[in-house]
């Protein structure tokens, strides 16, 4: 039988890398002491379960701005408490030369992102996904419902009905719901902070622009109204929809 | 060929099995040829409500695992002429339902049968995926509260995404909404979600409306499918759903608050 020539013996193709622009979270380290950061998590955790389920398993960049040079750094508990709460740590930034040479004897990678709009390149093996700029999109004309997740990878994704409770909409550029938006709502999930989210009636669980969230509660003033969502100075603002 | 239509809710002990009973037996009533089949492997509460608990030899399972033919499976009712059960086992685990043997037995019983109804276990797991993978319609049968409607909407998505129709990129299933021990009394308290709300959160065409009510609980324990249960707001309640299920217009009835009349309350009721 002939047997088809297997990929991985192939010995004239050259590696291939490529380049890639990845979105973080970037977890801004408070003190250095991981007993207080991992009831830090915990409490936020508790108070906002969607916001457990936005971090599981995400990639996050440790900022050690506020850390002074001086102050001891444990490190390796600081990431077993990042691990312990299902977040990735994936690498360092702004840290003093000290705490810089204890990452790299864990093999932790120093980043120079410095800030959002030119965001952090890891230098872990992601997998180099080529984002595609085209206007692709996608239009969802039926409810999505709790436990579903739609992707619109490289456009905008619009629903023309409910993204219930539970559900997640996730969009490379912007987000229309014409329905209530009652489920997760993700624009710009790789980087592009103009992405923002549109919707007839804001009753989100969690909205996010760019790589930074809010969780909603019933209380908002918006609560129930048409809504647009978008970041602006690391912020994100939620405005009233009025044509 | 028959209309497979599953009954189902993601959540426990919403009615689904109250409901498959006495939906395959009106769909007997009305003339069709209807088997229902227990899809909830290690309890096996179908042939009790149907009654018929005393005359299972062979099950699904047996069936499924070559140990006995559908034929030798398949009860026929006491009540109904067209209606048969096919019962699931107590004692086998629910690994024994594989999805070649579903789907073995779901072709055989297709060219026999007008309507196969399938009662599906709780949960989304594997017996709930079993019961809801061949379906045609799905009836997703709700209470009146917020557990039960997430969970419903919950089994909608995964029928919009796990069905054979949905894999083999066919016609979509067919969803209806069935609300179950509905207590107008209670809506109105504020205690339990109002039709209106369970309809604006589901977005899912409205099948009927089954009121709360003791007459299913003496319906069960005597084996009776609550359709038969005669001059009941449960049996009419039902028999509205098959004809609304076959494409008769009828009037929601049973959602609003009884009116006590005055002589009643001032003599008693
Ligand atoms: N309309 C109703 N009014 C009052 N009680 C009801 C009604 N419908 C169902 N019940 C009761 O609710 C309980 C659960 O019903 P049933 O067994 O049909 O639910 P199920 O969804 O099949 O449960 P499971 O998920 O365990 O299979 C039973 O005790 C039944 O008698
Ligand atoms: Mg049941």
């Amino acid at each position: 039988m002939a047997n088809p020539r297997s990929p991985g013996t192939e010995t004239s193709a050259p590696l291939r890398v490529s380049g890639g622009v990845f979105t973080l979270s970037i977890l801004h380290l408070e003190s250095n002491n991981p007993q207080q950061l991992a009831q830090r998590i915990a409490e936020e955790h508790q108070r906002h379960p969607a916001a457990a389920d936005f971090h599981r398993h995400a990639p996050v960049v440790l900022d050690l701005s506020a850390i002074p040079e001086e102050a001891p750094l444990a490190l390796t508990e600081i990431l077993n408490v990042l691990r312990a709460a299902d977040w990735f740590p994936v690498g360092l930034r702004n840290a003093a030369p000290r705490h810089q040479a204890l990452a790299q004897d864990l093999n932790l990678p120093v980043l120079r992102g410095q800030d959002r709009n030119a965001a952090p390149q890891p230098e872990t093996p992601a997998p180099a996904q080529s984002v595609s700029t085209s206007p692709g999109g996608l239009t969802i004309d039926h409810p999505i419902r709790g436990g579903q997740r739609s992707y619109a990878r490289g456009g905008d994704l619009v629903c023309l009905a409910a993204v219930n409770a539970g559900a997640e909409v996730i969009a490379d550029g912007n987000i229309h719901v014409y329905g209530p938006l009652r489920g997760r709502a993700l624009a710009g999930v790789n980087g592009q902070d103009s992405a923002r989210i549109f919707c007839m009636s804001l009753e989100a669980e969690l909205i996010s622009v760019a790589g930074l969230y809010r969780i909603l509660e019933s209380d908002h003033p918006l609560w129930g109204k048409a809504a647009q969502i978008y970041s602006r100075d690391e912020q994100l603002h939620i405005t009233a929809l009025t044509l | 060929m028959a209309k497979i239509i599953v009954i189902t809710s993601g959540k426990g002990g919403v009615g689904k099995t109250t409901t498959s009973a006495a939906f395959a037996s009106g769909l007997a009533l009305r003339g069709y040829r209807t088997v229902v089949i227990d899809f909830d492997v290690g309890l096996r509460n179908l042939d009790l409500i149907m009654g018929c608990e005393r005359r299972v030899v062979y099950d699904l399972i047996n069936v499924i695992q070559g140990e006995a033919k559908l034929q030798q499976a398949l009860i026929k009712d006491k009540r109904c002429e067209n209606l048969y059960v096919l019962p699931t086992s107590q004692t086998r685990d629910k690994d024994a339902l594989t999805s070649e043997g579903v789907t073995a037995v779901m072709d055989e019983l297709r060219t026999e049968f007008d309507y196969i109804v399938c009662d599906s276990p709780a949960g989304i797991e594997s017996g709930a995926l079993m019961a809801l993978y061949h379906a045609d319609e799905a009836i997703v049968v709700t209470n009146p509260e917020v557990s039960s409607v997430r969970d419903s909407d919950r089994i909608l998505g995964i029928l919009a995404a796990r069905s054979r129709r949905a894999e083999q990129g066919e016609e979509p299933v067919k969803e209806h909404l069935l609300l179950t021990r509905y207590s107008p009394k209670r809506v109105e308290g504020g205690e339990m979600l109002s039709l209106q709300d369970v309809k604006e959160l589901l977005r899912t065409p409205l099948l009927g409306v089954i009121p709360e009510s003791e007459v299913i609980l003496q319906a069960s324990n005597q084996g009776i499918p609550a359709i038969h249960m005669e001059n009941s707001d449960v049996a009419e309640a039902y028999k509205d759903v098959v004809a609304r299920f076959l494409g008769e217009e009828r009037p929601l009835r049973f959602i609003h608050p009884v009116k006590v009349g005055f002589f009643k309350r001032l003599f008693g009721g």
